[in-house]
């Protein structure tokens, strides 16, 4: 009964923040609106089990990720001027709503004919477990993204760099 | 009673935002939270499957999803602010050299 009333509080505060997200006007309405998203996903992760992908999904995207995309949109000083004029923007969500819709719900209704267990409230996501599983099974993907991580922090710092006149 | 189908659907319903949130505007902020929400769509439906199995790679798969968009928003949010410093503006528009022919000199 609690996993039933806390299922349809999570998801549906998940839905309807997610469309006032792409619906506003300001990135940074749009962004606080996104950290209500990502919390609520991270409570139907809590919900299902997996109780360290809970706190990876709240420290990493609700802590790091969207505190970087805060900063920046502070730190960028965004005028009414910046912003792209959108004057048609409720027709084309409405529009693209309705053509995204049928595909939509073919998939829900093939998702749906295959039979599913009810859900079983219990620990098995839990740290212990999953480090056991990452450092076994996916030690090379482990690796791997190490060295994406480094990658991409030296592209960061080339792109960010002042450009000289002679390349 | 609530079973995994359900967070499938949410899973499903969240990514088709997303794509809307893609297609339908143009400030490039809210294009790259409408990628983030996609990839987390697909998060929240492998961790319904590694319920449904009880198998763990499903998780792992999702933190390694997670690592690789926490390198993504670096460089998304780089060149953020590479184009804000040329062009003042946020506007999807200003990257169309790809989309069609100029003719220099």
């Amino acid at each position: 009964m609690l996993s039933t009333f806390l299922f349809y509080t999570l998801s549906l505060s998940a839905l309807g923040s997610a469309g006032a997200m792409i619906y506003f006007k300001q990135p940074i309405n749009a962004a606080l609106s996104f950290i209500v998203t990502l919390l609520s996903i991270a409570g139907l992760f809590a919900l299902l089990g997996g109780s360290f992908l809970f706190l990876v999904q709240i420290i990493i995207y609700a802590g790091a990720v969207l505190t970087l995309i805060l900063f920046i949109i502070m730190f960028l000083n965004i005028k009414e001027e910046n912003l792209p004029s959108e004057p048609n923007k409720a027709k084309w969500i409405l529009f693209m709503s309705l053509l995204i819709a049928p595909f939509t719900a073919i998939l829900i209704s093939t998702i749906n004919a295959i039979p599913f267990a009810p859900l079983h409230l219990e620990n098995f996501g839990s740290i212990k477990a999953v480090g056991k599983t990452l450092f076994s099974s996916w030690v090379l993907p482990f690796e791997m993204i190490s060295i994406l991580l480094l990658i991409a922090l030296v592209g960061v710092v080339i792109l960010a760099k002042k450009e000289s006149k002679h390349g | 009673m609530v079973d995994v189908g359900s967070f499938f659907t949410v899973g499903i319903l969240l990514f088709s935002i997303g794509i809307v949130g893609i297609i339908s505007r143009r400030n490039i902020f809210i294009m790259y939270m409408s990628v983030e929400l996609m990839l987390n769509a697909v998060n929240l439906i492998l961790v319904a499957l590694s319920h449904h199995y009880e198998d763990l790679n499903a998780q792992v798969m999702a933190i390694m999803i997670i690592a690789i968009a926490a390198a993504e928003a670096s460089i998304f949010l780089a060149l953020f602010v590479m184009l804000f410093k040329n062009a003042r503006s946020l506007d999807a528009n200003f990257f169309e050299l790809l989309a069609q022919e100029k003719h220099h000199d």
